[in-house]
């Protein structure tokens, strides 16, 4: 035996085996040169020009800045304005998951027509962003808007400016976001819902449990992977909202009040920022990826299966 | 055997598709390069569908006459100049494309556009009957970098029936109002026609971003200084003209409310026929001409004058650039030149030819003579104070037009911020010293930042 320990002879692969390993090789290849291509590649551009001042136009390499930009960006008050906006639109997360479960629960019966109240909740969901946040804009305006229509009739006063004001802007957003995730959130509170056994609500009416303990006790801890997902996925989509903004509000609304990280980020690409907005975005991923650790890190606290 | 075909069949679809995906150009034609054995000539430029049907009349006509293939692409001007950006990045840009006179300076200190002054000589293209104003945008060293596509002007407008109904004279071209006879005139024409207690007619109405300027001017300030370097926002000049824009919405009231916008915007309004004066871009004429759209009578007139007792309107272009790594670029520059001068091209587009207008002539004596025929004749459809436009465009007979200043900086951004927050000063919650002050060292951030990163 030599000193390096015993070396087993190599098995030479046979023909067959090695025409399989060419076909896997070959199966695998599409969507690992797609991510190369459309998310490695651009994951590292994007990096390497938010080090730059790249314009777009000039030569990238030539305008090599190190850090400045990032330094930047934490002395950016506007950039911590969007931030702040970008957050509290998420609000309507909770708003979003506790009407997501309660209506959920009134579907989880066997009503007539379930299927079509259902299906109604999920239209929003399946519908193109864009031509619901037009319809949006027309239901929040302040003359003829649906909604201040109803206020007027009701009380007869005239209703906000939903869109107009900064502070309205912001409930006219978090509505807004919140009808749109609403039939996903019911969707999969609903599979929850179904997927808990029955034996452990009639355990626990045995044991004399009231509706709320039920729903305390059982259903809400055994939905909490539901609420772990719309969680994680509401955060995510949350930090990058943009489409809502850009339709309803083009300009970012008054005194810049709607925008989001997203958005500014949008507005220095249009203005050839490449460099800086290039800084934005991999910040905003940083971000992103931090909440989303910080999320799974705390989830054995309080993420139960039904296992 | 017929199994394993056809994984690998699926297998190699999948590498194609994937792989096609990176781009490349749509039908194989590199810019420059033969085609049918006929020289091409690429060019991409943007228009809503009647203008592409005109371009593409256009090129037909010159591939006709200069026995070549005009390989165009259009797209619509808000997608534009993204696009472009990306084909220079991509070293993919077509021989001829728009350039607006504000990216003149980078486009040409970063080396894709040529100078078309060499070629315009040797081919014997004259430019001395193209709009001086408008052709010396495209100019910078001593070159000839563009040539226009249009020469817009964004002048006045009025409401001729509700002049009628409040019984007062029509706005005389050759005599602009001051400032105090527009006020005095906007005040007769705002009311309440329903009797509910709400004003709902006003005298005038504005979208600042468009048009804050005329006031502007007309007090001889600006955004910027002469070399546009410096923010001029806290000139007292400059705050003298907003105060007194503004305080036609607020002290006046002869304006719709900030809030009252936010229902409807005040260009409906102006459609609707609630609003006595509005401005009209030359783009604007063919749909406000229309019954349509405009079914109210209406005409032009001047912009109130302010302390310089002159009346002044924005004008603006885009032009013609020819790419400096084309390989054809006698016959790009010939087909720029085609689009701008051409006696075909300006009479098709400007409606002498086929009674549809989309822009003025570029040719000023085509613009003097049959152009101003066609409308005297009824062939185009103009309002009777159309020379209000020449007035404006030619700065002839006390009128004035000029480029706004975001035409001469690198980009737009430093006047954008001021535009986002101006209804915090139009809706009374600053006053618009105030909001200069504090907007002011923002702008002139962003201003430097866009001289620095060019």
């Amino acid at each position: 035996m030599s000193k390096k320990g015993y070396n087993p002879p190599k098995k030479k692969m046979s023909k067959a085996a090695f025409r399989e390993h060419c076909y896997g090789l070959a199966f695998v290849a599409p969507p690992f040169i797609g991510f190369l291509v459309f998310m490695a590649f651009p994951i590292v551009f994007a990096f390497v020009a938010s080090l730059t001042t790249w314009n777009g136009m000039n030569n990238m390499m030539d305008h090599f800045c190190g850090l400045e930009n990032y330094i930047k960006l934490f002395t950016d008050e506007k950039f911590w304005k969007v931030l702040g906006h970008t957050i509290i639109y998420m609000i309507g997360i909770p708003i979003g998951m506790f009407l997501g479960i309660f209506i959920a629960m009134g579907m989880n019966r066997k009503i007539k027509g379930i299927k079509v109240l259902r299906t109604m909740y999920y239209v929003p969901v399946i519908s193109s962003l864009v031509a619901v946040a037009i319809l949006w804009a027309f239901v929040f305006n302040y003359d003829n808007g649906l909604i201040n229509v109803i206020i007027k009739a009701l009380t007869g006063k005239q209703g906000p400016n939903w869109l107009g004001n900064e502070a309205w802007v912001k409930v006219s957003m978090i509505i807004f976001m919140t009808w749109k995730g609403l039939g996903t959130s019911i969707i999969l509170y609903l599979s929850g819902l179904q997927s808990i056994p029955r034996d452990y609500y009639e355990a626990a009416r045995i044991d004399g449990a009231s509706g709320w303990k039920l729903f305390k006790n059982i259903t809400w801890p055994l939905v909490s992977p539901v609420t772990f997902y719309l969680l994680i996925t509401g955060m995510i989509g949350g930090f990058q909202v943009f489409v809502e903004v850009l339709v309803m509000l083009p300009t970012g609304g008054k005194n810049y009040s709607a925008a989001t990280v997203v958005f500014y980020l949008y507005d220095k690409f249009a203005a050839n920022k490449y460099g800086y907005a290039s800084a934005m975005a991999f910040l905003l991923a940083i971000i992103i990826f931090i909440i989303t650790a910080i999320n799974f890190k705390g989830q054995d606290k309080w993420v139960k299966t039904i296992d | 055997m017929k199994k394993r075909f056809v994984s690998a069949a699926i297998v190699a679809a999948m590498l194609a598709t994937s792989l096609t995906a990176c781009g490349g150009s749509s039908d194989g034609t590199e810019s420059g390069a033969k085609k049918d054995g006929k020289d091409t000539v690429s060019i991409y430029v943007y228009g809503n569908d009647q203008e592409q049907a005109m371009y593409q009349e256009l090129f037909d006509k010159f591939e006709e006459e200069n026995n070549c293939t005009v390989d165009a692409q259009f797209s619509i001007k808000d997608d534009y100049g993204t696009t472009i950006t990306g084909m220079m990045t991509a070293k993919n840009l077509p021989d001829v494309f728009y350039m607006g006179p504000e990216n003149v300076k980078s486009y040409v200190d970063n080396g894709y556009v040529l100078d078309m002054k060499p070629i315009l000589e040797s081919e014997g293209l004259d430019t001395s009957d193209i709009l001086s104003s408008t052709l010396s945008a495209y100019e910078y060293e001593d070159g000839q970098y563009g040539l226009p596509h249009d020469s817009s002007v964004f002048a006045y407008a009025f409401n001729k029936d509700l002049f009628d109904e409040a019984g007062l004279d029509y706005p005389d071209p050759a005599n602009p109002y001051t400032y105090d006879e527009f006020v005095e005139v906007c005040k007769a024409l705002t009311k309440d026609t329903d009797g509910d207690g709400e004003v709902d007619q006003w005298g005038c109405a504005f979208w600042p971003n468009l048009m804050i300027q005329p006031w502007l001017y007309s007090n001889g300030t600006s955004f910027l200084t002469d070399d546009y370097k410096t923010v001029n926002v806290t000139d007292p000049a400059f705050i003298e003209a907003m105060d007194k824009m503004v305080a036609l919405t607020t002290e006046l009231g002869v304006t719709p409310t900030v809030e009252q916008e936010a229902g409807t915007g005040v260009y409906q309004r102006w459609i609707d026929g609630t609003i006595g004066f509005y401005a009209c871009g030359t783009w604007d004429i063919a749909a406000f001409m229309d019954p349509e759209v405009v079914n109210f009578n209406w005409d032009l007139c001047a912009y109130p004058t302010l302390s310089t007792g002159e009346t002044y309107a924005w004008c603006g272009t885009v032009g013609y650039c020819v790419s400096a790594n084309t390989k054809n670029d006698v016959l790009a520059t010939k087909l720029a030149y085609y689009m701008s001068a051409s006696d075909e091209s300006m009479k098709l587009q400007s409606g002498i030819e086929g009674g549809n207008s989309v822009l003025i002539p570029n040719l000023v004596s085509m613009s003097d003579n049959e152009f101003a025929q066609a409308i005297a004749d009824g062939t185009l459809k103009y309002p009777d104070n159309y020379e209000v436009l020449f007035n404006y465009l030619n700065n002839a007979n006390g009128y004035n037009s000029r480029f706004n200043d975001e035409t001469f900086t690198p980009n737009a951004e430093w006047l954008n911020v001021f535009f986002e927050g101006i209804d915090t000063v139009r809706d009374g919650s600053k006053t618009t010293e105030e909001y200069c002050n504090e907007i002011q060292p923002e702008m002139q951030q962003l201003l430097d930042e866009a001289y620095e990163d060019q």
